[in-house]
């Protein structure tokens, strides 16, 4: 406001253009008076000046009005002049705004349209506004895969569980795929290779049935549960629907779906990480101004978000002294616990070995004794599900009284830990699927007495794709279990001992904390294990919907009734991504396993689709030459070198030149920064010269507010 | 459209609807939250746009803002007089701002006055000081609580006047990724 007045002195310029007879300075005086504060040069100031209608006015005016800093006074007077201006423009752009206000209105509807669908969405804001974004981020990774594994269902539903049912309804009216002569089983030995006789479904005692749910044995053994139950049948009468053709490209295409979900939601977790640079500089004045979670409800939640905000200043104090700390050690002393590092190093390397050569001594041990029958059976057959949980269990343990000598910083050993529960869960699971493949194909050794007649152990295995699937089927329902049983043996006690029994012990242990990253290992390890037995137990995604949802509700509850904050807190943005990221490790490894058993391990003889095919992959071919011939040319064309090389250099020409952007965009926002800062220093030098020369020359200046 | 609402002609919902991140809806209900805040004060018929302000006290009193510490410096920035008194103008726009979907830009503008205590247009040691106390409710030491305030102007100021002018404050605000989804208020 008060450098209004020497503007109007210097310009006395007239403009009769306005067509009110006001001046143009009057004209901006008179609208500018509204916000004081906004005649200050360092406020952002909104382009009062120039006549909207003068800019291309495409849909873009709308959304500027939104995202413009004025009071809704001036707003509403902005939008009146617009509308006021709307004959004026041409009927085009009248057009365009129109169909841009009605794109938005339609947008706006979708959003509350599909807000009112999503699963729990006062549930999760609830969550964040007590808890924080770190408990909350973990919930919405729970949903996400709630959605994932249900969609996914449904797909498997679609193409293979239904038409199957409908098949063995309709009768056996569909032929079986008539296959060559060399696929078939030698005819030399013995018929062993077909023989597959699951236990009958008698009358037998609940008590078996219940058993029998829990180890995947006996009536779910020979269900639509297992691959085994499904048949390599062909309708052919009025329309052709090849059952093992679609259960093979239902799994493949299960598993590029899945896929794509991760990269999608990965894609815009990173956009945000990239465009904050990931810069480790900004700490402290990040917490002061963007770590109070405005959203925060209650009294209690509030409370403890101040303790949060306390504790994390202090540990980033704390690194602060530590590096000064580090810095000042001698070198005797950095060598010394240089060595300590390595040693504890190994020695974490050497518990993550142990717990895996326990797993396979283990899962050797359940498959020799798999026919032991009631509750010591139903102990060996869960046997390797209760050394993996124990081992996951115990060895984060011993990894963190080891973290304490190792004495990194604290985010490094917070990483750290993650990044060593996340090998010893991958770990784990590889050394109970090798075990498995060791004991099928008697360790890759076709030639071996056991895999000579069949191409795997037909002795152990008449149907050794069902026993994988009962494996992962185990595995699944053990997770479900345990995390119920801790609920109701664990945490409920631990709580209800803490608040009645006011012993100093049983305060310093306190109320259970959320920790998310295990929780979070837990929930990729399921859906690893889920995606490995998809291929076996197209069931499985079902069950493992249900197990999530069930999940969620327990989660909830304990989180509510049971936990205190974590003090220490997760960065929600960050942390997105690297469940992610692990995520697709797991899902990595069971596309190793997939394409293993698609490709290479001879199918059995005895049960499921693929019997009499050489490999489960082959089913393709062969039915390859069902398709028409052009069809087939064209697939031909596409697999050949003549298209796929021009292809491949296209996609490494479109990447090189993405990647030379982002680089050229990094340069100018570097740039940029030290523009500012040099714009900083001459404005700061040019004052300085000002006062050093009105000194000089004892010229009286304006008041040091003039700062141009 | 079949809503037989009284409260607002359709020009004006045209107008809130283009002026903040609310739909029509959301305007209805927030005004029904304003008028609950004080039903003898706040007229149902909004039509001929009354000139009806509630104050300060009243305004913090909502749930949402209740346990905030900066409840007072947020109803202050929005209210045209800056002392705390809001219209039903200035109440929407304040909670279209905190809403998901403003900018980042916007919402940094908006959290600059926010922090800016003595509204001098810098983010000077003295507001440093007050913010970080009101986050932690006073349980720092006063050492530690210059030593946090120094190094925050030290890793922010870019131009080197020892205070946090806008640009410096976007700036920072641009490498912070959790500012969005923190900085938001769900009504």
């Amino acid at each position: 406001m008060d450098r209004n007045p020497p503007r109007r002195d210097m310009r006395r310029v007239y403009d009769h253009d306005e067509g009110n007879g006001y001046t143009a300075d009057q004209q901006s005086l008179r609208l500018r008076r509204f916000p004081s504060q906004m005649s200050n040069q360092n406020y952002p100031q909104f382009a009062w000046g120039s006549n909207p209608a003068d800019e291309e006015p495409s849909g873009g005016l709308p959304q500027d009005l939104r995202s413009s800093p004025l009071p809704m006074a001036l707003k509403r007077a902005v939008r009146q002049v617009q509308e006021m201006q709307l004959p004026v423009v041409s009927e085009r752009d009248s057009w365009k705004r129109k169909r841009t206000k009605y794109l938005r209105n339609l947008k706006d509807n979708a959003r509350e349209f599909i807000y009112i669908f999503a699963l729990w969405n006062k549930s999760l804001q609830k969550i964040g506004g007590n808890f924080g974004g770190g408990v909350q981020s973990y919930f919405f990774f729970l949903r996400f895969l709630v959605v994932l594994n249900f969609v996914s269902f449904s797909l498997i539903a679609a193409f293979v569980f239904i038409p199957s049912i409908v098949f063995r309804s309709v009768g056996d009216s569909g032929v079986n795929i008539t296959v060559q002569e060399s696929f078939l089983p030698p005819s030399t030995g013995p018929q062993d290779c077909l023989q597959y006789d699951p236990n009958p479904v008698g009358l037998g005692l609940f008590y078996n049935y219940f058993l029998d749910v829990l180890s995947g044995t006996g009536f779910l053994e020979y269900s639509y549960l297992f691959y085994g139950y499904y048949s390599n049948t062909e309708m052919d009468d009025s329309f052709s629907y090849n059952i093992p053709l679609a259960y093979l490209l239902t799994v493949v295409f299960y598993f590029i779906f899945c896929f794509i979900c991760i990269m999608a939601r990965m894609g815009i977790a990173a956009r945000v990480a990239v465009a904050t640079g990931g810069s480790t500089v900004g700490n402290y004045s990040k917490i002061v101004f963007t770590s109070w979670d405005y959203g925060c409800l209650g009294d209690r939640a509030t409370k403890l978000k101040q303790k949060n905000i306390h504790y994390r200043l202090q540990v980033d104090l704390e690194e602060e002294n530590i590096k000064k700390r580090k810095a000042s050690l001698t070198l005797t002393q950095k060598v010394m616990l240089y060595s300590l590092r390595v040693l504890m190093f190994l020695i974490t390397s050497g518990l993550i070995a142990a717990a895996g050569y326990g797993i396979f001594e283990a899962t050797n041990f359940s498959q020799g004794r798999s026919e032991q029958e009631g509750v010591l059976g139903l102990i060996f057959e869960y046997l390797p599900s209760i050394v993996i949980t124990t081992a996951n269990f115990l060895v984060p343990l011993l990894c963190d009284q080891i973290a304490l000598i190792e004495r990194y910083s604290p985010s490094l050993t917070v990483i750290l830990a993650l990044l060593r529960a996340v090998v010893l869960r991958l770990v784990s699971l590889s050394v109970l699927i090798f075990t498995l493949w060791g004991q099928i194909t008697c360790d890759g050794n076709k030639n071996h007495g056991d895999c000579l007649l069949c191409g795997y152990n037909h002795d152990l295995y008449p149907c050794w794709e069902t026993r994988v699937g009962q494996e992962m089927y185990k595995l699944t329902l053990f997770d479900l279990l345990i995390n119920i049983a801790m609920l109701f043996l664990v945490e409920f006690p631990r709580r209800m001992v803490v608040d009645n029994w006011s012993n100093k012990l049983a305060q310093k242990v306190g109320r259970q904390e959320f920790v998310v990253s295990s929780n979070v290992l837990e929930l990729v390890y399921s859906q690893t294990v889920v995606w490995t037995g998809a291929l076996f137990c197209p069931l499985l995604p079902f069950i493992n919907t249900i197990k999530f949802v069930i999940l969620f509700y327990t989660k909830k509850l304990t989180l509510f009734q049971n936990c205190r904050p974590a003090l220490k807190t997760f960065r929600s943005t960050a942390s997105t991504f690297f469940f992610l990221v692990v995520l697709l490790f797991g899902g990595g490894l069971a596309t190793a396993v997939m394409v293993y058993s698609l490709a290479v391990i001879h199918p059995s003889y005895g049960c499921g689709p693929f019997r009499f095919f050489p490999s489960m992959w082959s089913v393709v071919p062969a039915s390859f030459s069902n398709l028409s011939k052009t069809t087939q040319e064209f697939l031909f064309f596409i697999g050949s070198q003549a298209f796929s090389i021009p292809l491949f250099v296209l996609i490494c020409v479109v990447m090189c030149y993405f990647v030379a952007l982002a680089s050229v965009y990094g340069k100018s926002v570097a740039l940029l920064k030290k523009q500012l800062k040099q714009e900083g220093r001459d404005k700061q030098f040019l004052v300085r010269q000002i006062e050093e020369l009105s000194r000089k020359l004892q010229i009286p200046t304006h008041a040091a507010g003039v700062r141009d | 459209m079949g809503n037989k609402q009284t409260i607002f002609t359709d020009e004006q919902l045209d107008a809130y609807q283009d002026c903040t991140f609310f739909t029509r809806k959301e305007i209805l209900r927030l005004h029904g939250r304003y008028h609950e805040l004080a039903p003898h004060l706040v007229p149902m018929d909004y039509t001929n746009d009354p000139d009806c302000k509630l104050p300060l006290a009243l305004i913090v009193n909502m749930p949402e803002l209740k346990e905030n510490p900066f409840r007072n410096r947020i109803v202050e920035s929005f209210s045209e007089d800056g002392m705390g008194n809001l219209s039903f103008n200035e109440f929407v726009d304040m909670f279209s701002v905190l809403s998901e979907m403003a900018p980042r830009e916007l919402k940094a503008i908006y959290a600059f006055k926010i922090y800016d205590f003595n509204v001098d247009n810098y983010l000077c040691k003295e507001d440093l000081e007050k913010t970080l106390n009101k986050l932690t409710k006073e349980e720092l030491t006063p050492e530690e609580v210059e030593l946090v305030c120094e190094k925050t102007i030290e890793e922010a100021d870019l131009d080197g006047d020892n205070k946090l002018s806008y640009a410096d404050f976007e700036n920072m605000i641009t490498r912070a990724p959790d500012f969005l989804s923190t900085f938001h208020i769900r009504i």
